[in-house]
């Protein structure tokens, strides 16, 4: 199949927000002269997503990305441009394209809030008509891995952050969706279920199946996807390897020093041209160029003025890379604000 | 699948027993009210505009197991508002089954049994009371006509719950308003001037709920043969609430983020 699997051309969305005056006075004159000011959300986007890839949709709050993933999804219908998802077009093939599709919302539970999970789960198959013995061993197979077994039994109401997001993550994958979009998955998760929910979807990824993941929590990408592409303003600033945007612009690193006794920091400068040193005498950060130092030599320039008592190097998040490119590191900067 | 969700619902329902016969019973009640009503009225009169006490509870009731359909089939439609405005019709949009069944079976009525009950025993009550003479054309004939005019109640309610697809409040007055509309068709609409009887026959078609499938059955007036129509209206309805929901998601722009 010549065609990506996931295609969008010059996608828009565009919402039309009433532009009323503050308190009751304004609403009511609302109701007489309506005015509305349209806003953006997604500003001609290009994109195009090969099967088995996994790609990272980042961007700032309000930059567009969940937008977009509604759009991709047919949940909006888009202002204008063309977007096929799988040879499908997602807003008019509406059904189809969610045969094709598995979804999971951070922010918003797919679970039947008043059934136990098992039932949510039983729902899903007879409406995914998933044959019995398929379903039975994707279950147990999701049921281990995201070790649903206490969870079962219990109504979508009653379970925490971390258990409703692993029952949604398999709510989501039951009838085997080559394709999957993860809108902020990993959103409130305490550390321990975050790397569970990163692990998984490692090995999704490994299985073969297409993942397009939004976060703003870069940990999440730097497991999963080797593309990234970053959202600004609705439109789409940088697509490209992970790799390279961190090589670009993520070439700073900083190391944590806490020596036996005090030193000074004077020398220390004095020892390491170019880096940028912080902090006490008791306890200071360097901050250093990677393609001009190594690490290796920092902390040998370091240990020849002063016995180190503990020390610990910050890898760079992607966070800062994305701080980076919005100041302006790769590409101009993006029309119109975001909300 | 339709029917297993609402299926879920009810034995998630019935976990609270004594809730379940409270509510039960608290509806019973309410749909008495209305019954003494006319119980009163017609201790005064013998007739209203020539239709008799039981001809006037036939009506009542199949307006009461109208209205007991909707609890129980589109319950989940009056949480339509609610649905659109914070954006919870989202994770129905990506599964593959209509969003008009997944809304409307979001939530069970559990007053239906109540109301079903009520209605079902003024039915038959009625029906014994008048003296129809049955054949077996005429009996397949009004099962039929009752089963279109329970279709026309339930998509009338779910059609007025469309609208907050338009109106972005998060209460559905409208809705609640248009249904109530409904209760005038539970008296003989022979009663009211031609405008409202035009209104309620045509553009919102309340009376093909029981005004005139009872009065085909009766065969009373010289309009009882629109009673045979009910099946006409019944698609009417249902095509417009499908409609309704076909545009209405054409306008959803989901919430936040």
């Amino acid at each position: 199949m010549d065609e990506p699997l996931i295609r969008a051309r010059a996608l828009t969305k565009t919402f039309r927000r009433p532009d009323k005056g503050p308190g009751l006075a304004g609403s009511a004159r609302h109701l007489i002269t309506r005015k509305y000011t349209e806003h953006h959300a997604i500003d001609g986007i290009d994109l195009d997503v090969a099967a088995g890839e996994a790609v990272a949709y980042v961007g700032r709050n309000g930059a567009g990305k969940s937008t977009t993933v509604k759009l991709l999804t047919g949940i909006l219908v888009p202002s204008s441009g063309e977007v096929r998802v799988a040879g499908v077009v997602p807003h008019q093939d509406r059904i189809a394209n969610a045969r094709n599709i598995g979804v999971v919302f951070g922010q918003r539970t797919q679970l039947w809030w008043d059934l136990p999970v098992r039932e949510t789960f039983t729902l899903l198959r007879d409406m995914y008509r998933i044959p019995p013995e398929r379903y039975r061993a994707t279950l147990a197979r999701l049921t281990e891995v995201l070790d649903l077994g206490p969870l079962l039994p219990v109504t979508g109401r009653k379970l925490s952050l971390g258990q409703r997001m692993r029952a949604d993550l398999a709510a989501a994958l039951l009838h085997e969706p080559p394709i999957v979009y993860l809108d902020e998955p990993t959103i409130g998760l305490d550390i321990e279920v975050k790397d569970r929910v990163r692990e998984f979807l490692r090995d999704l990824v490994a299985n073969g199946t297409t993942v397009l993941l939004t976060t703003h929590d870069l940990g999440d990408i730097e497991d999963v996807c080797r593309r990234i592409v970053i959202v600004d303003g609705g439109r789409i600033i940088h697509d490209g390897p992970l790799a390279a945007v961190r090589d670009e612009l993520a070439r700073e690193r900083s190391m944590h020093v806490q020596p036996a006794v005090p030193v000074d920091l004077a020398a220390i400068r004095a020892a390491l041209p170019g880096t940028e040193v912080s902090g006490e005498p008791g306890e200071f950060s360097i901050r250093f160029d990677r393609f001009a130092y190594s690490a290796g030599q920092v902390a040998a320039a370091v240990m020849g003025l002063a016995e180190i008592r503990d020390f610990r190097i910050d890898e760079p998040g992607i966070e800062d890379v994305v701080r980076r490119v919005y100041e302006g590191g790769l590409v101009e900067s993006p029309t119109g604000a975001p909300a | 699948m339709y029917r297993r969700s609402l299926g879920a619902h009810v034995r998630a329902s019935l976990e609270y027993e004594a809730d379940f016969w409270i509510l039960v019973f608290g509806v019973g009640l309410s749909q008495c009210v209305g019954l003494v009503f006319i119980g009163a009225v017609f201790a005064k009169v013998p007739h209203i505009n020539g239709w008799g006490l039981w001809e006037v509870v036939l009506m009542y009731s199949m307006m009461t197991i109208g209205q007991g359909c909707s609890e129980l089939f589109a319950e989940g439609s009056w949480d339509l508002p609610m649905l659109v405005n914070r954006g919870e019709l989202d994770r129905m949009l990506v599964r593959p089954y209509p969003v008009i069944l997944q809304v409307c079976s979001f939530r069970l009525g559990m007053n239906a049994f109540g109301t079903l009950a009520v209605g079902t025993v003024l039915l038959v009550t009625a029906l014994a009371r008048l003296h129809v003479h049955w054949t077996p054309a005429r009996a397949a004939i009004a099962l039929l006509v009752f089963a279109s005019a329970l279709v026309v109640k339930v998509s009338l309610t779910v059609i007025a719950n469309a609208s907050a697809f338009w109106l972005r409040g998060t209460i559905s007055t409208f809705a609640a308003g248009a249904d109530q509309l409904g209760d005038l068709t539970r008296y003989p609409l022979t009663i009211y001037g031609v405008g409202l009887r035009a209104f309620l026959s045509t553009a919102v078609p309340f009376a093909f709920v029981g005004f005139f499938p009872a009065a085909w059955v009766l065969g009373h007036g010289q309009s009882a043969w629109v009673g045979l129509l009910t099946p006409l209206a019944a698609a009417y309805c249902v095509t417009v609430a499908v409609l309704a929901f076909r545009f209405g998601l054409r306008r959803y722009d989901s919430a936040g983020n």
